[in-house]
This record gives C-alpha cells, sequence and structure tokens, in this order.
C-alpha cells in the first residue's frame, strides 16, 4: 500500500508485487525517476518472457521464491557449512528413501497386478442355445449303396480277425469272402503286441510310396473295428456331405416329438438345422441371433425348455452308431456347437432334465493378462462363421495346418475356400498325413495352442442332470398311443424308443468372475504424491520450477556467453555490426529490452 | 494469517460496541493485526496478497515471474494441476464403493444340509381316484374321441373302467367348463368342440401359435383349449399345443388344481405317502436313521415330501468326514403302480438340497432319480458373503423388499417372486393359485367360487413371465447364501446276483406297510454325502474406507499442488468469503454514491455522462440499484441524472483503505 499516490491514474497496481520486484532490482534504484510511469510502461510493455542478468540474481530469486521444501535450506543457507552439511545429508537420505518408495510403487504398478472381483447377479438371462442330435448321421436303407463295399469287407474282417460271424441281416448281399481285400486301403491287420498275450487290432497307414507307415494300435478290437471304419466311413462320405444336406430335414417332427419353451410351443423360428457327419441330423434351438430369442424370467423346470425325442435306432448304420440316444449340448448364441467337446448323451426311456447355472469369466486384456477380445489379433483364420472362442481357433489351427501339410481338410471341421474334403480317392495319402498331424497336434508342435489365446470374456454354463423314468408305468398307454398317432411312433419299442429332456436355469443368479487392475494409475498417482509429501513436500509445480531455472540457466549462460564473444571479438569499430555491439556492450542498462530484459525493465 | 483476514472488521465492530475500553482493544488490534487481505481494496489486490502468501505451489510463480508469456504459462500449470486434482479426486470418489473379494478354504466338521425328498407322484391313485373318477373318464373319453385311443390294453385299469358304462352317457362336467378344442389348419379361426361336433367361432387371439414343422403328418390339426371370463365370450384366450400330450396334461392339470383346491389339507396329508412307506431304510454317518428323523412337509403339486435334517429337529446334524460312506443313505419306494396316469408322466422321486430356513422349491429346482438305479450326489459347499446398499443391490433379510413373504421361510429371490405373483393373484383375480402358499384372508382357486379363475391365471402369468407385473423389478438377492454344488453319478441298482436276497429282505422288513412283493423298478437308492469337507467361503470387503481415500486425497493434493485441507480452507475464505465482501462492499458504496448524488444535487444539467475521472477498473461491474436503494425510492420517470461530476472513485477508496475506517460512517461526509 505504500507506494500508492492519491494521484495515480493506474489501475491500482499490485502493491505487494510492487514492493517485492522493487526489492529484487535494487541493484538499479536510480534508473527510473518517476515510478508511477514505470509502472505503468511494465504492465503495458512488459516483455513476453524476461530472463534475469546474472546467475546471482537468478539464484537469488529462485531462493526466495521456490516451494521445494529441503532444496531451500541445502541451496540457499550458505551462512553456515555445518547447517548445509547437515540439509545435504538430511536432503540426500529423504530423496533416497523418496526414490526407494517410488521403485518399489512403480515396480508393483509394472507389474500389472489384478484383483479378482465375484459379482452376483440376478437378472432375467437370455437362454442359450441347444443343440440337439440324433447320434444318427444318415438312415441305413439310404446310405447302405455308399456303404455297402465297406460293410462288406468289415465283415470279413471280423471273421477273419475274431471269427464274428455276422449275421445275413447286416448285409443282404451275397458275401463272397474270397474276392475282395484289395478294394480298400490301409487294411485292418492283427498286430501281435509282444508284453502280451492277447492281440490288439490296428489299422496301417503309410505314405504314398508305403516307405513310411503308421500303426494305429488299440487294445480293444471294438475300438479298433469302430475307428477303422470311422475312417473309411469319414472318406466314403466326404463327397457326400454337401451334397444331400436336405436328407432329413422335413424329418424334424419324426425326431422331435414334442417342443415348449416357458409352457409355449416352439415355433419355426426358434431352430435352426445343421448336419454333422457323426451325430447325425442337428437341430439348434435359440440360435437365431434376433429379438425372438428366448428369455429366462424364472428359474425352474417350468420355465426351460422341454423336448421330446425319438431315440428308435431301426435305421441307424450298424457298425458307427454304438450309443443309443440322443445327444445334446448347450452352448452361447454365437457359439458353434461342438458335440464332441460339450456334449451329454440322452439315454432313452429316461427324462433327463439339466439344470443349468450361468457363470461368466471377464479377463483384462492388454498388459494385464493374455487374453483377446475378439480374436482379431490371433494369426489363426477363424473358419466358423461365429465369434472366437479357444476352442474355435485350435479347430481353425487344425485346419490350417492340415490343409498346408496334407492338402485337404478334414471333414470334421469346416473347410477354407478352394480346398475340399480329404477323400482317397483325390488324397491317397492324407490318413497317414492326418495321424500323423494328430501326433503333431496333441504334442503341441504346431504351436496352435500358442497362437490360440483365451478369449477376454467367457459365459459358460454348469450342467448338473437328474433322471427319471418316462413314461411312467400308469402313464405310457395313453402316451405311446398318442406318439404313435401323431408322430408315427412304433410302441412295440416301448421306452427305448423315446426320451425326454428338459433344460431350464436353476437358478436366475449367476456369477461373473472378473478381474480388475488392483493398482490403477489414479491409486499410484496418490500413493506417489503421498510419499512425495511426506519425504519432500514438494509437488510437480515444484519440478516445474526446477525445469524452469535449469531452462534459465542454459539461456542466461547462452546469453552471458554470446555477450562475452561479442565483446571480446567484436571491439569497437568493426564496422558493420556496430550498432549491434554497441546495443549489447552497455547492455546493462538498456538493451535487452526486447530479447532480455533485465528484472522488468 | 490467511484465516484471520477477515477478522480485523469483526474486532473493530465489537470493539465500537464496547466503547471505552473497547477503544484500547481496538488500537491494539490495529496496530498488531495488519489490515490485509479482505481489506484489499480490489479483488486484484486480493489475488496478489493471496499469490504471494499461500502454500500452495505454483500460485507464487504467477506474481513473481517476469515476462508475460512466463505468467501466462504459471497460470496454465496452476489450472492444469487444480483440474488434475479435481479429476483424480473425483475418480477416487466415483470408486469408492467397490469391493475386494477374499476365498477362503476351510476345512472343518461341516453342517449336513437339509435333505427334502418327495414322491414325483402326489397322492397314492387309489386314494384319490374317487374325487378324480368324473375327470379320468372325461380324459379317456377325450382321448378316445380325439386319438381314438381305447382303453383296452390296459391292464389294471380295466376293472375300474369295466364299472362304468361309455362316457357318452354321462353329461360331462369338465369339458363343459373348458372345452378341448381342435383347430383344423384349413380354416383358420374355427375350431371344433370335439365333444358336441359343434364347430364354434374362435375369436380373441390365439396365444400359443402351434409351430407348422411340428405338425403330424396325415392329420393337420392341433388340440388346445380356450379360456374365457365367465361374462363375456369375445376375449377369449386360446391355447394351442403342438402336441396333444403336453394339451392333455395341461388340460388335466387345470381341472386337478380345481379339485384338489377344495380338499382340506389333512385328508390331502393322508392321501398321499407317509414317511415310513417312502423310506424303506435309512443311514446317516454310518448309524441308522428311521422316519421319525424327517419332517413332513406338504407340496401342493408333490404332495407329502419328508425333510431329512429339519431345523426343527432338534439340532442340526453334521458330518466330520467326506466320502459316501458318512452321509445320508436312503433307500426309497416308488410304488409305480399308484401314479397317476395324466397328471406325471415320469416316475422317480425329486431330491432338493437346501438350508434348514430355506423353502424347498421342489418343483423348480429339485434332482430326479431314477428307479432301479442308485444315485449318489456328492456335494461341494461354497458359502457367499456379499455386502450391501450402497454396494450392492443385494437385500439381508428381506425386510426392505416391498413384498409380503407368504412363505413360513427366510427370504429368498425365488420365495419374493412367487410371493409376488400370489399377491398379486389374490389382487387381481380374487384368489390365491394353488400350488403356492396361501396369503391371509385368501382361499385356493376353484370353479365354484371363482368362474373364470383360470383364464384370469393364464393371462396374469403371462404378464409375469413378461415382466409387466414389475415383481423382478422389485425383488432383490438375498447378501449371503449357501449353495451345493452338486456332482451325480448313477449306478444300476440292484445288481443282478444281489437282487434276489436284497428285495426278498427289503419285502419282508416293509411287510407291515406294504403288502406286496418288491420290485426293482419300485425302489430308488439314494447316496448324498459331502466330496470332501473343504468349504469355500466367497466374501466381499470393501476395498476402500475412508482413510484410504482420504490419505488418496492428501496424495493428490500434495503431488500436485503439495496443497492440503488448510489450503483448501485458504481458497475458500479467499475466493468465496474475501472475494464477495470486497464485491458486496463496493456494491454497496455505490448505492451510497448514487443514493448521495440523488439526494444532493437534482441539478438538470446535460446528458447523463458519466463525467469526471472514472476508474476504468471500475467499470466491469455495472452499477446496478441495490434492493433497498430500489426502494427506498424508484426513480421518477423524469428524473435527470444529477450532473455534478461525482467525487472520484479512486480518491474514495483509497482513502477508506487507508483509514481504515468503517466506511459507512465516511460516505456521508465526502457526498
Amino acid at each position: 500500500m505504500k507506494g500508492a499516490e492519491p494521484e495515480a491514474p493506474g489501475p491500482s497496481p499490485p502493491q505487494p508485487a510492487q514492493g517485492l520486484t522493487k526489492g529484487d532490482k535494487s541493484e538499479q534504484p536510480g534508473l527510473d525517476p518517476e515510478p508511477d510511469t514505470h509502472w505503468q510502461r511494465t504492465e503495458e510493455e512488459e516483455a513476453l518472457i524476461e530472463f534475469h542478468r546474472s546467475y546471482h540474481e537468478l539464484f537469488q530469486f529462485f531462493c526466495n521464491n521456490t516451494t521445494i521444501h529441503g532444496a531451500i535450506r541445502l541451496v540457499c543457507s550458505k551462512h553456515n557449512r555445518m547447517k548445509t552439511a547437515f540439509w545435504a545429508v538430511l536432503w540426500l537420505c529423504a530423496f533416497g528413501m523418496m526414490y526407494w518408495q517410488f521403485g518399489l510403487l512403480f515396480g508393483e504398478y509394472l507389474s500389472y497386478p489384478v484383483s479378482l472381483s465375484i459379482n452376483l447377479d440376478s437378472d432375467k438371462l437370455v437362454f442359450p442355445a441347444i443343440t440337439v442330435c440324433t447320434l444318427n448321421p444318415y438312415r441305413y436303407k439310404e446310405i447302405k449303396e455308399q456303404l455297402r463295399e465297406l460293410d462288406r469287407i468289415t465283415e470279413q474282417t471280423l471273421f477273419d480277425l475274431y471269427k464274428y460271424n455276422a449275421s445275413s441281416t447286416l448285409l443282404a448281399g451275397a458275401r463272397s469272402r474270397r474276392d475282395l481285400g484289395e478294394t480298400l486301403l490301409y487294411p485292418l491287420q492283427r498286430i501281435p503286441v509282444p508284453p502280451r498275450p492277447e492281440c490288439g487290432g490296428g489299422g496301417l497307414k503309410c505314405n504314398r510310396d508305403k516307405s513310411d507307415c503308421f500303426y494305429q494300435t488299440s487294445s480293444s478290437g471294438v475300438d479298433a473295428v469302430r475307428e477303422w471304419y470311422r475312417f473309411h466311413y469319414i472318406n466314403i462320405l466326404a463327397p457326400l456331405a454337401d451334397a444331400s444336406p436336405s436328407l432329413e430335414e422335413e424329418a424334424l417332427g419324426s425326431f422331435i416329438f414334442t417342443c415348449r419353451f416357458n409352457q409355449a410351443p416352439c415355433t419355426q423360428a426358434n431352430y435352426s438345422h445343421f448336419h454333422h457327419p457323426i451325430y447325425g441330423n442337428c437341430y439348434t434351438f435359440n440360435n437365431k441371433n434376433d429379438s425372438s430369442l428366448w428369455m429366462s424370467s424364472m428359474p425352474g423346470i417350468h420355465n426351460g425348455l422341454s423336448l421330446t425325442l425319438r431315440t428308435e435306432q431301426n435305421d441307424d448304420i450298424p457298425l458307427l452308431s454304438t450309443v443309443t440316444g440322443a445327444r445334446v449340448t448347450v452352448h452361447g448364441q454365437d457359439e458353434p456347437p461342438f458335440m464332441d467337446d460339450g456334449g451329454f448323451n440322452l439315454r432313452p426311456g429316461v427324462e433327463t432334465s439339466i439344470s443349468m447355472r450361468k457363470e461368466a469369466l471377464h479377463r483384462l486384456g492388454g498388459d494385464y493378462g493374455d487374453c483377446t477380445q475378439d480374436g482379431s489379433d490371433v494369426p489363426v483364420q477363424n473358419l466358423y462363421p461365429s465369434k472366437y472362442t479357444q476352442q474355435v481357433c485350435i479347430h481353425s489351427c487344425f485346419q490350417e495346418s492340415m490343409v498346408e501339410q496334407c492338402g485337404c481338410a478334414y471333414i470334421f471341421y469346416p473347410r477354407p475356400k478352394g480346398v475340399e474334403f480329404c477323400d482317397y480317392r483325390n488324397h491317397s495319402a492324407w490318413g497317414y498325413c492326418y495321424y500323423k498331424l494328430q501326433g503333431a497336434f496333441t504334442s503341441d508342435s504346431l504351436g496352435c495352442f500358442n497362437k490360440c489365446r483365451k478369449p477376454c470374456s467367457v459365459t459358460n454354463y454348469k450342467l448338473s442332470a437328474g433322471y427319471s423314468r418316462w413314461p411312467s408305468v400308469t402313464s405310457q398307454d395313453w402316451i405311446f398311443q398318442m406318439l404313435s398317432l401323431q408322430n408315427n411312433y412304433t410302441i412295440n419299442n416301448k421306452r427305448n424308443g423315446v426320451a425326454k429332456l428338459n433344460i431350464f436355469f436353476k437358478e436366475l443368479n449367476y456369477k461373473t468372475n472378473s478381474e480388475s487392475p488392483s493398482v490403477t494409475m489414479v491409486t499410484l498417482l496418490s500413493n506417489l504424491g503421498s510419499q512425495w509429501s511426506l519425504w519432500f513436500g514438494s509437488s510437480v509445480l515444484s519440478v516445474v520450477e526446477m525445469a524452469e531455472l535449469i531452462f534459465d540457466l542454459l539461456v542466461i549462460t547462452f546469453l552471458l556467453l554470446l555477450r562475452r564473444l561479442r565483446s571480446r571479438y567484436w571491439s569497437p569499430g568493426r564496422g558493420p555490426s556496430r550498432g549491434i555491439c554497441d546495443l549489447w556492450s552497455d547492455s546493462d542498462t538498456t538493451a535487452p529490452e526486447a530479447v532480455l530484459s533485465p528484472m522488468g525493465e | 494469517m490467511p484465516l484471520l483476514g477477515n477478522s480485523p472488521g469483526r474486532f473493530q465492530r465489537s470493539a465500537t460496541s464496547a466503547m471505552a475500553p473497547g477503544e484500547k482493544i481496538k488500537a491494539k488490534i490495529k496496530k498488531n493485526l495488519p489490515v490485509r487481505g479482505p481489506q484489499a481494496p480490489t479483488i486484484k489486490d486480493l489475488m496478489h496478497w493471496y499469490c504471494m502468501n499461500t502454500n500452495t505451489h505454483g500460485c507464487r510463480r504467477i506474481v513473481v515471474s517476469r515476462g508475460r508469456l512466463r505468467r501466462l504459462l504459471w497460470i496454465l500449470f496452476t489450472l492444469t494441476a487444480v483440474a488434475l486434482i479435481i479429476w483424480q479426486c473425483a475418480l477416487l470418489v466415483l470408486s469408492f464403493y467397490t469391493v475386494s473379494v477374499s476365498i477362503k478354504v476351510h476345512f472343518q466338521k461341516l453342517d449336513f444340509p437339509a435333505v427334502t425328498i418327495c414322491n414325483i407322484n402326489p397322492y397314492k391313485y387309489s386314494a384319490v381316484r374317487d374325487l378324480l373318477a368324473d375327470l379320468d373318464q372325461e380324459t379317456r373319453g377325450a382321448l378316445k374321441t380325439l386319438y381314438g385311443f381305447s382303453e383296452v390294453k390296459s391292464r389294471r385299469r380295466r376293472g375300474a373302467e369295466s364299472e362304468n358304462p361309455a362316457w357318452e352317457g354321462i353329461q360331462p362336467k369338465f369339458l363343459n367348463v373348458i372345452p378341448l378344442l381342435v383347430f383344423n389348419e384349413t380354416d383358420k379361426g374355427r375350431a371344433r368342440d370335439f365333444f358336441t361336433g359343434h364347430k364354434r367361432k374362435v375369436s380373441g387371439n390365439i396365444i400359443h401359435k402351434a409351430s407348422k414343422v411340428m405338425h403330424i403328418h396325415e392329420s393337420k390339426k392341433t388340440v388346445g383349449f380356450q379360456l374365457c371370463p365367465s361374462n363375456d365370450t369375445t376375449s377369449c384366450a386360446t391355447y394351442t399345443f403342438s402336441s396333444g400330450i403336453n394339451a392333455i396334461q395341461e388340460w388335466y392339470k387345470l381341472h386337478y388344481m380345481n379339485i384338489m383346491a377344495q380338499v382340506p389339507l389333512e385328508k390331502k396329508i393322508n392321501m398321499s405317502y407317509s414317511a415310513e412307506e417312502l423310506l424303506v431304510t435309512c443311514f446317516f454317518d454310518g448309524m441308522s436313521c428311521d422316519p421319525r428323523n424327517f419332517t413332513l412337509f406338504h407340496h401342493p403339486m408333490y404332495g407329502n415330501c419328508y425333510t431329512f435334517n429339519n431345523r426343527e429337529n432338534e439340532t442340526t446334524l453334521s458330518t466330520s468326514m467326506g466320502g459316501s460312506e458318512y452321509g445320508l443313505q436312503v433307500i426309497l419306494y416308488i410304488d409305480e403302480e399308484e401314479y397317476n396316469p395324466f397328471l406325471v408322466s415320469s416316475t422317480g422321486a425329486k431330491v432338493l438340497i437346501h438350508q434348514q430356513n430355506e423353502y424347498p422349491f421342489i418343483e423348480d429346482v429339485g434332482t430326479e432319480i431314477e428307479t432301479a438305479m442308485s444315485t449318489s450326489i456328492g456335494m461341494h459347499l461354497t458359502e457367499s458373503f456379499k455386502l450391501s446398499e450402497p454396494y450392492s443391490q443385494c437385500t439381508e433379510d428381506g425386510h426392505d423388499v416391498p413384498v409380503e413373504n407368504v412363505y413360513n421361510a427366510a427370504y429368498s429371490l425365488q420365495i419374493c417372486l412367487y410371493s409376488c405373483f400370489q399377491t398379486k393373484m389374490v389382487e387381481k383375480c380374487g384368489c390365491a393359485q394353488y400350488s403356492q402358499p396361501l396369503p391371509p384372508n385368501a382361499n385356493y382357486c376353484n370353479y365354484q367360487q371363482n368362474p373364470n379363475w383360470m383364464y384370469c391365471y393364464y393371462k396374469l402369468y403371462q404378464a409375469f413371465v413378461q415382466e409387466e407385473l414389475e415383481c423382478q423389478a422389485v425383488c432383490r438377492e438375498t447378501c449371503r447364501f449357501k449353495e451345493w454344488t452338486l456332482t451325480t453319478s448313477l449306478a444300476q441298482w440292484p445288481s443282478e446276483v444281489s437282487e434276489k436276497w436284497l428285495l426278498r429282505i427289503l419285502t419282508w422288513d416293509q411287510g407291515q406297510q406294504i403288502n406286496k412283493k418288491l420290485n426293482k423298478t419300485d425302489l430308488a437308492k439314494l447316496l448324498i454325502f459331502y466330496k470332501d469337507l473343504n468349504q469355500r467361503s466367497i466374501m466381499e470387503s470393501p476395498a476402500n474406507s475412508i482413510e484410504v481415500l482420504l490419505s488418496n486425497f492428501g496424495g493428490q493434493l500434495g503431488l500436485w499442488m503439495s496443497c492440503s485441507v488448510v489450503c483448501v480452507i485458504e481458497i475458500i475464505e479467499v475466493f468465496f468469503i474475501d472475494f464477495f465482501s470486497i464485491i458486496a462492499r463496493r456494491q454497496w458504496q455505490r448505492a451510497k454514491e448514487w443514493w448521495a448524488r440523488k439526494q444532493g444535487s437534482p441539478c438538470p444539467e446535460g446528458p447523463p455522462g458519466w463525467r469526471g475521472q472514472d476508474n476504468p477498473a471500475l467499470h466491469v461491474d455495472e452499477d446496478l440499484p441495490t434492493f433497498t436503494s430500489a426502494l427506498q425510492l424508484p426513480p421518477a420517470p423524469g428524473a435527470q441524472v444529477p450532473g455534478t461530476p461525482p467525487p472520484r472513485y479512486n480518491t474514495l477508496h483509497l482513502g477508506r483503505a487507508f483509514s481504515s475506517q468503517l466506511s459507512d460512517t465516511q460516505v456521508p461526509d465526502e457526498s
């Protein structure tokens, strides 16, 4: 308040500041005799950026104004050596402590720890997709022609190896055992197993020039025959696979007798059909990703899917289907049904009640864990028309290697464009190649398990089943009668021809296991700030002060050097640069007005 | 210091009122406390003063730095730091209500859960046959007419059948109430009542559209029934079924519930199975147990159910060992001959594992057990504890859920949903649904009293499933629950070789209850046991506490600006209190001045220009009349602004600032 005269026209200048600046530039008090005009000028014409004139000035300014705690004592108290030393030690200690702590904090943060959180939500749930398969790919009658040869040979092999005389029901045609054997590659042989008295059956797969053979053995004859039959069956059906997918399309009514969801009958919009070469006709319910998805708003057996299925096995393929019943799997809407991997077999004559419980898992991707959001960053092309899952990836990966090494595609997995399914008419050595590849796959030398990363969010359904006999003795009369009238059910099959399936949510509570970063950026910063305040009491702005100081130091050094150089080399009387030299040489008072204006002048 | 900024004025005021001794104190205070802070004449001064004296980093640099760019940069830095602090603190506050989960595994002696066992068939058919005779007969008639199904092959019922002549002779009462209809694909909108043969027009909406694919090959007809409100036949709801089996069963169940609703509870209990009948043998933890260890629980749809290890039985049993030997082992007698042919179509029993105080929802979540099989159920216990409000929406015991619990059991989500539905049912239809407990002052629905309850019920259930009743929105999950993860495995039982002696002994054992030779398919074996005694508890605990939040705040404040709570208070003081006090003071002075001008010289002179020396710094604030001044003298319409040049502003307040007197005492002498 001291310097303000009543007459001052200036817009009430900040007086304390004036006092301070006056104190700072006290070296040149008489420079400007008229303080008022001087102040007005500084207000209006203050340079864009101003520098101190000397190191001393700079440090004095810094020491007066800095906010760094220990540093003031260290740098600014030079009167007492003892004290300075003491403060230097203290400062170093604090500094060391702080950086040690910082190191710990950063180390913790950079290890990207996650904490698990379990959410229990209850909500109405989207019913998952349910796929039901007949376990019988083709009607035996319809496919008999193609399989005639294979069946005949199988039968003969069975007789040769196991002295099993197949009944004539199996094959209608007359058998002449003499003249066959050469029609099929890869004969089934009995391979003596040295340590055991028993003999196992085995298949022989060779490459083209028969130089390297690969024996596939199994200890049980049943397994060997089945495996062998299956292999040839694939070969025969490979060309057939896409020829007649509509083989039994219209026959849904003859496989699924009744279908209800939430007490209401299913409609055509609720299911889709596909054909699986081993599991037969499969019907996927609730797969269509549209608004008509089934929702469960209540748990319990009455609020789920209820199916009555035909499990008659009159026309099953005798050597292929050794299981009777039906197969069901539960999967998400946008996941392909893997009947092999997650299936559940239904027994005939039994009501199977499968209760589900939903569980979701969310992993943190990125630095926190190795998972992929949508599979776009996985070096395996997704052959399935569905979203990425690990299983999809592994199958695609296998198929990729198969196409690469064997030149044809394995029939159970989708084929890439422009590649045909394996078939030994075209690819005579594919069996050998396939078994070789499978060996490599299981020992993970194909690298599929490394390439295929976990998806970040997974939903799975935990299933548990209860069984009861269906239909009951008292009700079976009218139920069978009804089924035979409605669905051409043959009553003589009794219970063996039907199965009932209920799938429902056991509870609508679902558990979500999710990961969250246990140290976030915010907490890291908070902890850093706490440590910093604790040991130093300085802040980010103090660091900016330091940066400014260093910047100032550099600029002043540069300017001083420049000035010195100039005063040394461009001594007065040096021609063209005279004016500038003048300007710089007597810069004490006037020169740096524009470039470096000393202390507000 | 900054905290005291406002105090000198106050001290002065009190001192003037205290007169003589006060004068001395006043002088002393004046001497000791420099008049600063709010006494700063302008806002700019105040800011300057604040920046020079505060401990907050950055501020001082704004003032002391040289150069406009430097100053600007420092302003930017400081504001950025403030913004960062606010942002980070907001993030901290937002994430305050997070939980951390701990999973503990205890190995300890575990309480055995309550096990409820029911026969799938509710009542012995021989006992209820009298009640259901008419219904059964009509059902058979319907079957015969619709599907040509004759009872000839039926071995057992022939006796009962022969007593009754052809059913056409009787006036059917059930088919009249709710007729079974045959819908023909060819003519839509018309249905044939199979009994009367009349074609009746099907109006209203067909609720269940049967699919085309599910159809019978030769006869393109579907069966269904129509539910109408009694007085109004135009708004009927028609239910069609793709399969006759479902249609018949559903239709039968409707009538069955009607009939059973009128039967008193005691009679129903007597009609159902007794504990001695159902439970042939019982073993628990290697010790024999008997039906007295089971408590009766009557379920409307499953008849008599028996709960083992219920709370009503003295103490809760526990197991000290895992494995099937140390669990519950029972052999159940499932009398297949006594099954109701139309009500239930599967044979077996239902088992539910639940907490002692939980209501067994056997209908919804029970696990079926097959006859002639040994079913082993291995359990694994998981206990979950959640934190309630404000961390999540769960409820501790349901007292804060606005749904009355009609069950005599602890709250659960399921109970809430059913209670909600039942309450709505009583509200809308006037009676209670049969398969759920009765709310107070309500009766179960039946035709006699509520002729159109079925229509009402179906409508309501439809609305419930589509969440139009808002039950799902109101009901909340519980915060703590136990769940038993079950692993079921099956084996053929009894084995071929043991069958003979086993069945004989059991027959002999049960001699007094069952007067017939036991068959393999009449029995079911059940083993329930803990797989291991590891109990997993999932517990939530708050991830943040107030201390952590505060220390995080402190960290943020310290990191960016080395600020503290005192700094924050300081900012509040300077920027809100002092700031406004300065503005208010200035306004007050202006108002006074204006008033004085008005009073002093009503000189009609010249245009109302703002003559004299004005202070450009003060131009920012418009000279608005205060409320009091406006009230005291509303400006006359033709009044002219005084022509006398007003006194200089600067002189006015600078003088005041120096004299540090109360401003209001000075204004009059100046004017």
